[in-house]
């Protein structure tokens, strides 16, 4: 709201500098956005919480100066002359929905003489950033700025039957509003309607209808100042998409009491500038009259809560101020800072959201000053712990870094077709019912999805080398039940090595994707020290001769390979892409379990032997099988089968490939002689060729 | 006295028989070389003393070999061979010592040539990156860990219960507007609507439900406001809530640890203040500022004018908090009476943009390499 320096000083003498008033109104809970002086002088920003309707005029921030600065709020008390009419033979008001109207006043003008308003009025309503359209209009809003309490202003004559019903709105009910705009309303909202009711003629606390308006020809005119309730308010804004300066007061929860002082107020600014004859007295129909609450805080409290004192005299000056009419009621009366202390304060109509004791203490503490209070660290209780994961997922991350993976954080948000190119069948992907645009309507069903927007962020933008990493999660449905699963996606693209002074490059190959998921898989390795095992197969997405499933002990950890050229082409991705999804919770838990079960070896005393088996294998044989061939001969002294060279072409059969096998042999007990190292070769060899076919070449 | 050694004559012809006679001799012709060697001060001294001593022909050494060692009786050979090497591997390395104190040049040129380009790149093995928002989210882990908060997590995929309900903001509460939420679409007939969590906050219920006071803890995590996408407004971000509750948790432990942090996170010269403020779950409620890290809270620029990042205030509003509502406690089961808390919620990629001076929220979302190796 702005509030306008010299308005306040209508209320209270405050001598405080404009800078130095809006920083002391920032620590005591109006934060001032800016501090402006403009053609009508200095107007603050102030930027009023949604707890506080009452600060949205300038008579409560005056209330808020006063209590701070210690300035007594001056008494607003209009006494307009009034004719010997009486308003109640002229108006009648019927309230049919107390529970959506709790008071509705009214007053009649008659003979008014609508025109432009006086300069001062103009430049308020200006300096405040309303403009200005007629004396009477802008009286009413003039009187919403200054106490805080929205008025509705009806050209009389066009209220049939000169009676008001105030009722809820009938179902599918419509009105044009001020604005011009034809509205259908819903039975939550309150309607202002005329003669037999059928007619609306405003929407209670929001805006106007547009047959009873002011204009210049108005001659009479019937000012309303009711109270609408908050929630319904809220409800029907919500409903109507429609926000006003009305419906912002009554929806915060306007002050009841004011309703009649704020017409009051009006009725003596229209006689001011509009002339004419005022009837006496006010129609005001009150079915929600509430008595003042009763709220008590004691001293034990704000000890407990704020943790400092405050004095006495500050603790009942700040609520006197505020006005809470703090009355001492403990036994200790007049022993002053007593720890027993307690006061007794009545709740004003104006701040309807003060029950509690804590209510209180934050007032106190507020205008005391948050300052005072000396900053402390708790003391600690208990050992601080991590997530679960932590200590894994922080290897997975320093370990993947080191192998040249930068990490990358997303948007979960994504579009439908780019999800469902790689959802697995039968997932149902969390959808979004509002999304903000058809790119962002889904929530991705797995992480490929973001990671394989992130390569191609980096490919359109001339960075083709990327190695990434993401530590997030996919979400799921399933029924009507959400599934978050935390998962490390991987991808790669571009040269694996780039061309320097020492190395030629080199491109990023499914081995790369292949070696730095076995080189997590070490960290999971377990007690056997297996790590992670591939299996063919993988899902549509990928290549299928480049692609391959990933397995830790028995269960499923997830996919990798290389993008499939038919998905790459669809992304316009113009080189091959690696990608790869591990689910995290199961490698996590793994990985722990691994380091949990680390133990020392010693190191062998004797040395080691190596030796090369160069075989010429059939297309289709794996080192895999060969690997666990040699395993199946169950040699303690094997510690490692390392392939060591492949090739194809040249001097190698159709239908053949060549295989260099190196199988290194230890002993813990005996420096290994030849003729042993021959024993073994031979065990090898023949079991070799009598699996696998496989011929021995020359090396 | 005896006479001096003749390098011209062999052994015999001097008269020498014995082994010890042998090593006399040596010593004799090693002390010659030493007092040859004081008389050596530049370069063509050095040359000359090279020439006497090493020259090929005519050079002491050569003449040794060739009459001592070469004429020596097979008896005496194996002394004449040992002393012989042993004053060749002296008087080598003595010129070579010789040599470089009087030739500095000479090494000079041998590592001229052997010298490495220190400008020249090593061999580079690519290293990753950490996410910026990774960094700053493990720091105030790690500042919180450190005073004894620990770590929890939760869904995104919350409930209205505990993104609003149960924080004291029941449906058309004024703080709903602030918090456009995406809700998910559910198949007909769902138990219950489902939305993406505004704040970390719901996990405040959800931890107080599972534990008894005292807690502490922090809460990383994405958020999500159904806000159109600008320079500083993203859709999804990243928020660290905070909460403790306790026996004896007072308003000034709340700004103590606040103020802990700040000044781990921004530096001890960093001021702080508390403004009042409003949430439906906190009370009393404040926004917290710091001073301003650009201009050092004098609000002026340096090159003159108004400092653009605190629009000349000198303060940086950074985050909400507060003492835990008593109405909260309702909703798991605390004794109001009995406990009390503090809570905070503060937007990461904020401070990760106010400290490193990012302009564009987006720029963390894109991945883009080049902004990602920016920190490694
Ligand atoms: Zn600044």
């Amino acid at each position: 709201m702005k509030v306008v320096y010299n308005w306040l000083k209508d209320f209270v003498d405050v001598t405080a500098a404009p800078q130095e008033l809006a920083s002391r109104l920032a620590l005591s809970g109006t934060n001032i956005g800016s501090v402006e002086n403009g053609p009508h002088g200095v107007v603050m920003d102030a930027e009023v919480g949604s707890n506080r309707p009452d600060c949205l005029g300038h008579y409560g921030i005056a209330r808020e100066v006063g209590a701070i600065h210690k300035l007594v709020l001056k008494p607003v008390s209009p006494k307009p002359a009034e004719s010997k009419n009486k308003v109640s033979d002229a108006v009648k008001v019927e309230i049919q929905a107390p529970e959506l109207c709790g008071r509705f006043t009214a007053r009649v003008i008659r003979n008014v003489k609508i025109q432009p308003s006086p300069k001062w009025l103009k430049d308020r309503l200006e300096a405040s950033g309303v403009a200005s359209i007629s004396n009477v209009v802008d009286i009413s809003n003039y009187v919403m700025l200054e106490l805080g309490h929205a008025l509705h202003t009806f050209d009389y004559d066009k209220v049939r039957d000169h009676k008001i019903v105030v009722r809820a709105a009938k179902l599918k009910e419509k009105m044009r509003t001020l604005d011009g705009v034809e509205r259908e309303f819903d039975p939550g909202i309150c309607m202002i309607s005329d003669g037999d009711a059928s007619r609306a003629i405003g929407i209670g606390g929001i805006m106007g209808g547009a047959e009873t308006e002011i204009s210049f020809s108005t001659k009479n005119v019937l000012i309303e100042c009711a109270w609408f309730d908050p929630v319904a308010i809220r409800r029907a804004t919500r409903f109507l998409k429609l926000h006003t300066e009305a419906s912002t007061r009554f929806g915060r929860g306007a002050d009841p009491e004011m309703a009649e002082l704020a017409s009051r107020r009006c009725a003596e600014l229209i006689l001011q500038l509009a002339g004419g004859e005022l009837l006496a007295g006010v129609v005001d129909v009150y079915p929600g009259k509430r008595a003042p609450k009763k709220i008590q805080v004691t001293r034990k409290e704000l000890l407990r809560v704020m943790g400092a004192d405050v004095p006495d005299k500050q603790i009942e000056a700040s609520l006197s101020a505020l006005g809470f009419a703090p009355v001492r009621v403990d036994h200790n009366r007049g022993a002053e800072g007593s720890l027993l202390a307690a006061w007794e304060c009545a709740q004003p109509p104006w701040r309807a959201e003060v029950e509690r004791e804590i209510d209180l203490i934050e007032e106190i503490a507020r205008i005391y000053g948050l300052d005072k209070f000396p900053p402390r660290l708790p003391a600690a209780r208990q050992g601080a712990a991590r997530l679960p994961h932590h200590e894994a997922e922080t290897r997975l991350r320093e370990r993947l870094i080191g192998l040249g993976y930068c990490e990358i954080v997303t948007i979960p948000h994504v579009a439908e077709d780019r999800d469902a190119l790689f959802r697995p069948a039968n997932v149902s992907p969390a959808r979004l019912a509002n999304p903000l645009s058809e790119e962002a309507s889904v929530l991705k069903s797995t992480g490929i999805v973001t990671m394989a927007a992130a390569l191609e962020w980096n490919l359109n933008h001339g960075q083709r080398n990327a190695r990434l990493f993401e530590i997030g999660r996919h979400y799921r449905l399933q029924g009507d039940k959400s599934v978050e699963t935390p998962v490390l996606t991987i991808g790669g693209t571009g040269e694996a090595r780039e061309k320097g002074l020492y190395d030629s490059p080199r491109e990023f190959s499914f081995a790369d994707l292949k070696g730095t998921l076995d080189a997590l898989g070490e960290l999971a390795a377990g007690r056997d020290a297996r790590g992670l095992e591939w299996s063919n197969g993988g899902p549509e997405w990928l290549h299928a001769a480049r692609r391959g499933k990933v397995q830790l002990g028995k269960g499923e950890l997830g996919v990798a390979g290389q993008l499939a050229r038919r998905v790459a082409d669809r992304l316009k991705l113009r080189q091959d892409v690696f990608l790869a999804e591990l689910e995290l919770d199961p490698l996590c838990a793994a990985m722990q379990a691994t380091k949990a079960a680390w133990r020392y070896q010693r190191l062998p005393r004797f040395p080691a032997v190596e030796r090369d088996f160069s075989l010429l294998l059939a297309e289709g044989i794996t080192f895999g099988e060969i690997k666990e061939s040699i395993s199946s001969l169950n040699i303690p002294e094997v510690v490692s089968i390392k392939a060591v060279d492949l090739f194809r072409g040249k001097n190698v059969p159709a239908g053949n490939y060549s295989l260099l096998v190196r199988v290194t042999f230890q002993s813990r007990e005996v420096t290994l002689t030849d003729a042993q190292i021959n024993h073994f070769a031979g065990k090898i060899i023949s079991v070799l060729e009598h699996r696998h076919n496989a011929q021995r070449r020359a090396s | 006295m005896k006479n001096p050694p003749n390098f011209g004559l062999s052994l015999a012809d001097q008269g020498i028989e014995t082994p010890q006679q042998v090593a006399s001799l040596f010593t004799t012709v090693r002390q010659m070389f030493d007092d040859a060697a004081l008389q050596v001060s530049d370069e063509s001294a050095l040359a000359d003393w090279r020439n006497a001593w090493l020259g090929r022909r005519t050079g002491v050494l050569t003449m040794i070999g060739d009459n001592w060692l070469k004429k020596a009786p097979a008896s005496l050979r194996g002394d004449v061979g040992k002393q012989f090497n042993q004053l060749k591997l002296y008087v080598e390395t003595k010129f070579e010592e010789h040599r470089q104190r009087i030739e500095p040049g000479a090494e000079e040129a041998v590592l001229t040539r052997e010298r490495v380009d220190l400008s020249l790149p090593g061999v580079i093995h690519p290293i990753g990156s950490h996410h910026l928002i990774s960094q700053v989210f493990q720091e105030i882990e790690d500042i919180f860990f450190s005073i004894g908060f620990s770590v929890v997590d939760g869904p995104e995929i919350e409930t209205p219960y505990y993104n609003f309900e149960a924080l004291n903001i029941p449906e058309f509460h004024p703080v709903r507007d602030d918090m456009d939420t995406f809700y998910i679409d559910l198949p007909k007939g769902a138990a219950r609507p489902l939305l993406l969590r505004t704040h970390t906050s719901p996990m405040q219920i959800r931890t107080m439900e599972k534990q008894k006071p005292p807690v502490r803890v922090i809460v990383p995590g994405k958020v999500y406001r159904r806000d159109n996408p600008d320079a500083t407004h993203s859709f999804m971000f990243h928020q660290v809530e905070g909460l403790a509750v306790d026996t004896d948790i007072t308003f000034c432990d709340f700004t103590g640890t606040i103020e802990y942090f700040v000044k781990q996170f921004f530096g001890p010269s960093v001021k702080t203040r508390f403004r009042p403020s409003y949430f439906p779950f906190t009370e009393p409620s404040v926004e917290f500022d710091v001073s301003c890290i650009f201009c050092g809270g004098s609000g002026n620029a340096a090159g003159g004018g108004t400092c653009s990042k605190c629009k000349g205030a000198g303060w940086i509003e950074l985050f909400g908090a507060g003492m835990v509502d008593p109405a909260v406690y309702g909703f798991v089961n605390y004794d109001a009476k009995k406990v009390s808390g503090f809570a905070f919620g503060m937007g990461i990629d904020r401070l990760a943009m106010l400290r490193y001076g990012i302009d564009d929220i987006q720029v963390f979302f894109q991945n883009d390499v080049r902004f990602l190796r920016q920190f490694p």
